[in-house]
């Protein structure tokens, strides 16, 4: 059984066609990359399987339940967490306050209380190591520090799936690598499926990902194992112009 | 952080409250104004229950009042030669409840599918098409409302009437505003008031993180409409034994409402407190110096606090006293 | 019989109609091009009214010459308020916008009351009626009717035919893509504001030509709500929809109108206002949500 299977997905606004006839599978535990320009369509995927946007036409299925027409909240409980590219915590509340709502009302929140949720923020804090600014209004923070707030918050959630819209945006190469490491290493502790969106940071891809979908003008361009997607001619011509930095070890 | 710990916030509730109420006791000559004061921040306490906590709009919210005024006027006029007593207004006030849950789930249910600025245009006409259609079909006596202070004399007995409407209905108030306080307390540290904060800030995101928006936007929405109810049940029923569909559906009640949650800070605990108070002393000292100003006073302070100060005074003291012992108190 | 009745209903409402979808227009601007709900609208409304009636009774100057009056005065306004409240807080939460329109509402509505008291005041220009035979129009209403459509047609040819108009259908498309084209978004956001509130203060005098009495500074709240109604139908960001859901709108209260005075016991006046309000939780409740949801 497909932790995600997406059939046909299509969204269109207006004239423009963002999303063009998707079909792809995730399996549980895979960290698979999705890979293309700006405007590709990366981001209204995301929003089509998170719930955000309605589909056109298609289909999407967790774990085989039928969630077309599930309401982002109720994606949420069944366990599809989700981090922004441009991140967004809860401004005015503290880094342990913003935690905490992930595992409140994520998939396990039917099961736990106010406190209960805080112990498990704390244990995230831990392991961003955002201790120093536990109780400090997220607003205040700089935005890798917010970023990871926002990490946290979706892990808390105990998702099953992760979506990760540009986590390494913005960061120097010695950070990407850390955050590739940190990513693997949840993947491997609490054995979540991770979907990363990537736009040109082939660094990253190459080193975290097992299975890469390049994206082109909302269609399917390829969808292979990473090395072969990144040699891929087709994937080359229209898109990268040149192979993947080897400068990884 | 133990559990005890959460609640330590209501106490500087209860002492502002205290105090005001213990000053219209014991000073002479004060009673009135104090009463005032007791009804501005429970409409305070009530309006942000709502606006401060869900950072919506709700140009409609005297209607609440409205709808909780006629519950106990109803009341009254029907039940009074039953030999009721003070059950005459404990039925009451559940009517009120009764009224405004009614209206709430009535508006709400249409208004609050629709986002920020959609919803505060659905609620613009709300007390406007209440109002027109109690006098448009002649409900409840339509434009000619109930006077039901006879109605009082004769359940009450003339004397107690006139104490329930001079120093009781404004007992109430107290605890309408105390009551509202502690509900919004009781939110903020539980779920509810996580959601709220997180709906407020990024409704988007709230939904992503598994919160049912809808669901608490319909909480607080009733929770609030429910204290205007028993605000306008005891402040304007109780105190004044008559209700006019044109007095009790005036849209100025909710922009002193705004002001009041603006100024002292919208979401905040204390606020409404802070709020109530000095707005009722501005306004009560304006009406002998300046009368018929205080609008166009206000207004523009509005203005000044949502391009400077958007998060009132208890919100900017909340910030600065962070990091010290008075951080659990202040919230 | 019957026929002619509604014949005239249907001329009264289609006359009456034309001057509301002209009053909402400039609400629609508003929303179109900033994202702003105007939630003071009907007190700019007021503030066209007035001028209309100052200028008549106090200069001796007729309506049709205040309009333009109105307008620069609505322009100044609107101006004055972007620079000094709107611009500020084009990025703050949408509660801050709600209610600093409001706000400024509020202001113009206390202000007017200090200077002409909260009393009902009116004019009397008569220039004769025309009759149809189904109904009889006065020639003010005509022209407020007509002057309602030149303005249309002229708002028309802007957005059409001049850079600015044009420059302000593409911030309404997509405000970034603007931006990297060039225009100076800032001074369209200005240029609408003022352009929007312009239109709705002119369409203050041009109510005043259709009802003449009843002008205080109060006045302006039925308008809002009839105004939101008709937005809401019209679809909130198009000012041309604005202006047809006004001819519907116009019809559809003229009809209720007319039927609520046949029922025995109703009051038509109030059940048509109520009925306004039923309208707009209708029409909010099944157009589809979120998608022209304020960025």
């Amino acid at each position: 059984m497909a932790l995600l299977k997406l059939e046909n997905v299509t969204k269109r606004f207006g004239g423009l066609v963002a999303v063009d006839d998707i079909s792809l599978e995730i399996t549980h535990g895979e960290i698979m990359a999705i890979v293309g320009p700006n405007g590709a369509g990366k981001t209204t995927l995301f929003n089509l399987i998170n719930g955000v946007y309605p589909l056109d036409e298609g289909r999407i299925f967790f774990e085989d339940l039928d969630v077309t027409n599930y309401p982002a909240y109720k994606r949420a409980h069944l366990g599809i967490g989700r981090t922004f590219q441009i991140p967004r915590p809860f401004a005015s509340a503290s880094v342990l306050e913003n935690i905490a709502i992930g595992a409140m009302f994520g998939a396990q929140g039917s099961e736990i209380n106010v406190n209960t949720a805080m112990e498990m923020a704390d244990h995230y804090i831990d392991l961003i190591g955002l201790k120093d600014h536990r109780d400090k209004p997220a607003g205040g923070l700089t935005p890798i520090e917010k970023k990871m707030v926002e990490l946290a918050r979706a892990l808390a959630m105990k998702p099953r799936l992760l979506l990760m819209d540009e986590a390494m945006a913005g960061m120097n190469p010695k950070d990407i690598d850390d955050m590739v490491d940190f990513i693997r290493h949840i993947r491997d502790t609490e054995g979540i499926a991770i979907v990363s969106m990537v736009e040109h940071i082939m660094r990253a891809v190459a080193r975290l990902a097992e299975r890469v979908l390049v994206m082109h003008q909302g269609a399917k361009l390829v969808d292979e194992p990473t090395q072969e997607a990144l040699t891929d001619p087709r994937v080359i011509e229209v898109y990268l112009g040149h192979p993947p930095e080897e400068k990884d070890a | 952080m133990g559990k005890h710990n959460k609640y330590l916030p209501i106490v500087p509730v209860i002492a502002g409250y205290a105090a005001l109420f213990a000053t219209g006791l014991f000073v002479p000559g004060k009673w009135q104004l104090i009463s005032q004061l007791a009804f501005y921040c429970a409409l305070g306490q009530a309006f942000n229950m709502f606006m401060g906590m869900t950072g919506y709009v709700d140009f409609g919210y005297v209607a609440f009042m409205g709808v909780g005024t006629y519950g106990m006027a109803i009341s009254i006029w029907g039940l009074y030669d039953k030999g009721l007593g003070v059950w005459l207004i404990i039925i009451g006030l559940l009517m009120a409840a009764l009224f405004s849950t009614l209206l709430s789930l009535a508006v709400g249910a249409v208004a609050l599918r629709l986002r920020g600025a959609y919803f505060a245009i659905a609620t613009i006409g709300v007390n406007e098409g209440f109002r027109y259609l109690i006098e448009g079909a002649r409900i409840w006596n339509g434009a000619d409302g109930i006077i039901f202070s006879r109605h009082m004399k004769t359940a009450f007995g003339k004397e107690m009437a006139g104490i329930i409407s001079t120093f009781w209905a404004d007992v109430l108030i107290f605890a309408v505003a105390i009551g509202a306080a502690l509900m919004t307390l009781i939110y903020m540290r539980n779920k509810v008031g996580y959601a709220l904060t997180a709906l407020r800030e990024d409704e988007d995101a709230a939904k992503v993180m598994g919160i049912n928006v809808t669901r608490y936007k319909i909480i607080a929405f009733i929770t609030s409409a429910i204290f205007a109810g028993l605000l306008g049940a005891t402040a304007w029923a109780l105190k004044l034994s008559y209700v006019y569909p044109d007095d009790v559906f005036e849209i100025h009640y909710t922009v002193e409402a705004i002001i009041i949650v603006l100024l002292g800070g919208a979401g905040t605990l204390l606020g409404p407190i802070v709020g109530g108070l000095i707005y009722g002393l501005t306004k009560y000292y304006l009406a002998i110096t300046l009368p018929g100003l205080q609008l166009l006073i206000f207004a523009p302070i509005i203005i000044v606090i949502i391009t400077m100060f958007p998060e009132g005074i208890v919100g900017m003291l909340r910030t600065r006293v962070q990091g010290t012992v008075l951080e659990k108190y202040i919230i | 019989m019957i026929a002619d009745q509604l014949a005239g209903n249907l001329i009264q409402g289609i006359i009456l109609g034309g001057v509301y979808g002209m009053a909402t227009m400039g609400l629609s601007l508003i929303f179109g091009v900033l994202r702003i709900v105007n939630v003071g609208h009907g007190a700019f409304i007021m503030v066209g009214a007035f001028v209309a009636l100052w200028m008549f009774k106090s200069l001796g100057i007729i309506p049709l010459v205040a309009i333009p009056v109105a307008m620069v005065i609505g322009m100044a306004l609107g101006l004055l308020f972007y620079y000094t409240v709107m611009k500020k807080i084009l990025k703050a939460p949408e509660m801050a916008t709600l209610l600093a329109t409001f706000s400024l509402g509020v202001i113009l509505e206390e202000t007017m009351k200090q200077i002409f008291t909260s009393e009902s005041w009116g004019y009397n220009w008569s220039l004769g009626k025309l009759d149809l035979g189904v109904t009889v129009l006065p020639y003010t209403k005509i022209l407020a009717f007509g002057g309602s459509i030149i303005i249309a047609l002229l708002l028309y040819m802007w957005f059409n035919k001049t850079r600015a108009g044009m420059a302000m259908r593409s911030v309404v498309e997509d405000d970034e893509g603007a931006r990297v084209c060039g225009i100076n978004v800032d001074w369209i956001y200005a240029l609408s504001f003022s352009l929007g509130i312009g239109l709705t203060v002119t369409s203050g005098v041009l109510l005043t030509m259709f009802i003449p009495v009843g002008i205080n500074p109060y006045m302006g709240g039925s308008y809002t709500l009839k105004a939101f109604v008709i937005a809401v139908l019209g679809g909130l960001s198009s000012p041309y929809g604005a202006f047809f859901g006004g001819l519907v709108f116009g019809l559809i209260e003229n009809g209720t109108y007319t039927l609520f005075a046949i029922i025995p016991g109703a009051e038509p006046f109030a059940l048509t206002r109520f009925f306004s309000f039923v309208m707009l939780l209708v029409i909010l409740l099944v157009r589809p949500t979120g998608i022209l949801k304020a960025k």
